[in-house]
């Protein structure tokens, strides 16, 4: 991405660097250089520089854990626990916040696709990933929509100078296959690449006695090509295109089978132009479509039902960056993101129009102080305008502690479905309506006799439903304990309001309810996450992460505080009134989870390895006990953890080996957690070829 | 040193599991003067042809003076059928054979121990009629929530229905089970099997005038 913008940054972090001797979170060999990230400030920053709580995954931890899908690499990290969907995909948890809450990037365009508003991370291929970047905390002051709880960004690999083919594959257990091959050639003026993906697997059955699998059997394809060159002395051109494809075996039950497909594809355009030094104009242009289908045919072939799910999405920026070394760094970007959505059980075929503008300053004040300053704009065509500021600064104490700190807001504007859902449910009879739905079909309903009585009068849905809005607040520490021994700590607080929730809006004449979207919760998350990690030898590393998590409902809270919540302890029996300190908070939050991973590499043999290990508290997955919170004498998932091993040898310059078992202890929970197939034994072989 | 780390790193996480376990369960809310009332049987037939599926089958009425069910046509205070509970008080609201309404009943829900719903509010009785029942139905609407993955139907906690009878008195009353001999935990045999057996607390007032329990 914009060599000349690239060398100026290299120039720019070498200066630092000298500086700044800095402290790395994550890396897995400390004799790395420093990294370079690009995500929280939208340039090229020495990771220990940033004043915002940033990780950074390379490369080479994708290797050693012979990674495949991006789930498997971040499940592993603190903090983030992988949530199941109901359709199957698997959306990432962060800060305690759901997966709609996290902006997913792939070279700094958001992915779409949020059908039921999680984001299926197993749809991403890691094959090709140079580094992955996660950046805490709301970002919406740079990116807007969705980066409430933070962002995090895939950054594709860049080829290597000359001509580079590379073929891995792997397989394992449940017949799945993973084959890549990736093409590049890279020369003083241009670059281009092509990467190839195709992953198979015959799915998983944790419940025999049924007519389904929890996982039925899929295949699934990327294509990525990325061409890079100069248009002339001052402009650089970048065009990326990536496919992706989807098939998987639908079934609902022994007699109605069928297929659900996926289709995406994504395109970028960059142009970046140095008019001047340290001036650099850039512009981007990037289109995106999601299209997913599925039908259900019954046992005489016959159509049962089908259902499309079909968005777009296409965004413009442009950017211009100022650069000095004593006057610090200003970008500013201008944008307009549209989107429409077509899909079955919708009332319209809605679209958005969201122009927006950024500007961010980030300066080094005498030796000791970073500061980052930025704030963004977004108008939208449905949605009240959203203000986001940021404020983060990086203080450093002495050679080997500094102190990071960063306020931000984040905000994610209501998505379609709260919008514009429109739903009745066959065999049960319910009806769900979207917000702005409700006032045209709500009507209707009521005329053709299907209402008994309205619960909420209609003229609440008179003003627009709200965006949910949150401050997010971040206090850490980073300190190098020796050249081998890392530490960092984060506090964090995000507070949430406005978020959207479901009520029942008035009751059917068939006994059933109508469900609408609403501004309720107040909700917040707090807590600590902490990352150490150690260089016990040369060959061997020890890193230990650690989330403390507090996720609760502010109304929930004074229900309880005013003794206006029971329970029937045992069941059946008379209540019991619950104190404050019965209450468990959301669902799905563990209040700790810590990993541990040892990575080891040995030099004579040419083998590295690791053991990891996983581990998550007990957590609510919904009310148990039928007054509507989440208590202590709630049925909970119990605690559990996964171990993880694997080990790989260079055979050769050109090959390489490997082999590991996920989950070694073969835990499962077939009842409570549908995304943990069990045991997993698999093999590796790798083929690369570097000509220069 | 790796050692110590993992060792480190199993003492904590010990230390979580163990503090986390505590079974001292609050006070149970048990009222000296209420009458228990176990496996009154409401059943219902609900064909699912239709769509919605339509119920149907008697209901069966419950009369508090005398504490027991009742074949009276005009001698009941509330009748149940599956989830469904109706008061003598009202108009016809359009339920299959629903037994006519010749009383002054009425109803109305609040949340709090039973034992601490003292206050009645004369003016607050809601009846039966067009706009929905005293009681309504629906999973969270009124007395029960419905668990879609057992099928089965919990009474909320802490919710107390205060009643006024066919004849003008007052009584106030707590479900406590749906489930025949009021189970502890119900699996899915039972949710199929043993539903439509209402267990309940109740206290009764012979006294028109009175305005507390």
């Amino acid at each position: 991405m914009r060599l000349g913008l690239v060398y100026l940054f290299i120039l720019f972090s070498l200066g630092l660097s000298g500086q700044n001797p800095g402290v790395s979170t994550d890396s897995i060999n400390p004799e790395n250089l420093d990294p370079v990230v690009i995500s929280a400030t939208r340039t090229q920053r020495q990771l220990s520089s940033l004043p915002m709580p940033t990780q950074f995954i390379p490369q080479k931890e994708i290797e050693a854990i012979n990674a495949i899908r991006l789930t498997d690499l971040l499940s592993e990290q603190t903090g983030l626990i992988t949530v199941p969907d109901f359709g199957g995909g698997q959306g990432i948890q962060m800060q305690g916040l759901d997966s709609q809450y996290t902006l997913v990037m792939i070279d700094g365009v958001p992915l779409i696709g949020r059908s039921a508003g999680t984001l299926d991370l197993s749809r991403i291929t890691v094959g090709n990933i140079k580094q992955i970047e996660i950046v805490r905390g709301a970002s919406s002051s740079l990116y807007g929509n969705e980066a409430l709880g933070g962002i995090i960004n895939i950054i594709t690999q860049e080829p290597k100078f000359g001509k580079t083919t590379r073929i891995d594959y792997r397989a394992g257990s449940l017949s799945t296959h993973d084959l890549r091959g990736q093409y590049a050639e890279r020369n003083e003026v241009s670059q281009w690449s092509v990467f190839l993906n195709r992953l198979s697997s015959s799915g998983y059955d944790l419940i025999a006695d049924d007519a389904l699998q929890t996982v039925e059997p899929y295949r699934n394809h990327t294509a990525q090509i990325k061409y890079k060159g100069d248009l002339n002395p001052l402009t650089k051109i970048q065009l990326s295109g990536r496919f992706y494809n989807q098939s998987q075996d639908y079934r609902a039950s022994s007699t109605l089978t069928g297929d659900s497909e996926i289709n995406e594809f994504n395109t970028t355009l960059h142009l970046s132009r140095q008019p001047m030094p340290n001036w650099t104009q850039e512009f981007e242009w990037y289109t995106t479509r999601y299209r997913a289908e599925e039908f259900l045919n019954d046992e005489f072939g016959d159509l049962f039902s089908q259902s499309m799910f079909d968005q777009w999405f296409s965004r413009p920026e442009l950017r211009l960056i100022r650069e000095s070394d004593n006057k610090g760094t200003w970008i500013g970007g201008l944008g307009l993101t549209y989107q429409k959505l077509s899909r079955t059980d919708f009332y319209g075929a809605p679209e958005f129009y969201a122009p927006y503008a950024y500007a961010q300053y980030d300066k080094d004040i005498q030796d000791k102080l970073n500061l980052v300053i930025g704030a963004r704009y977004d108008i939208h065509n449905e949605y009240a305008s959203a203000f986001s500021p940021k404020l983060a600064l990086r203080y450093k104490i002495n050679r080997n502690i500094a102190l990071k700190s960063s306020v931000g807001y984040g905000f994610k504007t209501p998505d379609f479905r709260q919008l514009y859902f429109d739903f009745t449910n066959a065999t049960a009879g319910y009806t769900v309506l979207g917000y702005n739905a409700v006032p045209v079909r709500l009507p209707e309903l009521q005329a053709a006799g299907n209402i008994l009585n309205l619960t909420v009068p209609l003229s609440e849905f008179d003003d627009p439903l709200r965006p949910e809005r949150s401050v997010a607040m971040n206090l850490g520490l980073d300190v190098k304990l020796s050249s081998d021994v890392k530490w960092n700590l984060n506090l964090f607080r995000n507070d949430i309001r406005d978020l959207i929730d479901t009520r029942v809006i008035a009751q059917k004449t068939n006994g059933q309810n109508v469900f609408s979207y609403y501004n309720l919760s107040r909700v917040y998350t707090q807590g600590l996450e902490s990352d150490f990690s150690a260089r016990l030898t040369p060959n061997l590393n020890l890193s230990l992460g650690y989330q403390f998590l507090m996720a609760r409902d502010k109304d929930a809270e004074d229900a309880f505080k005013n003794g206006a919540v029971f329970a029937r302890l045992p069941p059946s029996s008379p209540v019991s009134r619950l104190e404050s300190t019965d209450y468990l908070g959301l669902v799905n939050r563990s209040k700790h989870s810590a990993n541990a991973k040892l990575f080891f590499n040995d030099p004579k043999w040419k083998l590295n390895g690791s053991i990891r290990v996983t581990y998550r508290s007990a957590f609510g997955l919904f009310d148990t006990n039928g007054n509507n919170y989440l208590d202590r004498y709630d049925t909970l998932v119990p605690g559990y953890a996964i171990l993880d091993f694997s080990l790989n040898k260079q055979l050769n310059k050109k090959f390489r080996l490997g082999t590991g078992i996920d989950n070694l202890l073969d835990f499962t929970n077939p009842a409570q957690l549908s995304n943990i197939p069990g045991r997993l034994i698999y093999a590796t072989l790798t083929f690369n070829l570097n000509k220069t | 040193m790796k050692k110590n780390g993992l060792i480190l790193l199993s003492t904590v996480l010990m230390l979580f599991y163990s503090c986390s376990k505590d079974d001292n369960n609050p006070p149970q809310d048990n009222q000296a003067d209420s009458v228990l009332f176990s496996n009154l049987h409401a059943p219902q037939i609900t064909d699912y042809t239709q769509n919605p599926p339509l119920a149907s089958g008697p209901f069966v009425k419950f009369d508090f003076s005398s504490g027991d069910i009742t074949n009276s046509d005009s001698d009941w205070d509330i009748a149940f059928r599956g989830t469904t509970i109706l008061v003598n008080g009202g108009t016809a609201t359009g339920i299959e054979e629903a037994p006519e309404r010749n009383g002054i009943a009425g109803a109305y829900l609040v949340n709090g121990l039973f034992s601490e719903i003292n206050d009645i509010n004369t003016q607050g009785f809601i009846q039966d009629g067009p706009n929905g029942l005293a009681i309504p139905t629906g999973s969270g609407n009124g007395w029960y929530t419905y668990d879609s993955s057992l099928a089965a139907i919990y009474p909320i906690p802490g919710k107390v229905l205060v009643l006024k009878t066919a004849d003008g008195k007052y009584a106030k009353m707590e479900i406590l089970s749906y489930y025949k001999d009021a189970p502890e935990i119900i699996t899915q045999d039972i949710a199929l099997e043993d539903l439509r057996y209402y267990t309940f607390n109740y206290v009764y007032l012979d006294d028109a005038n009175a305005t507390s329990f």
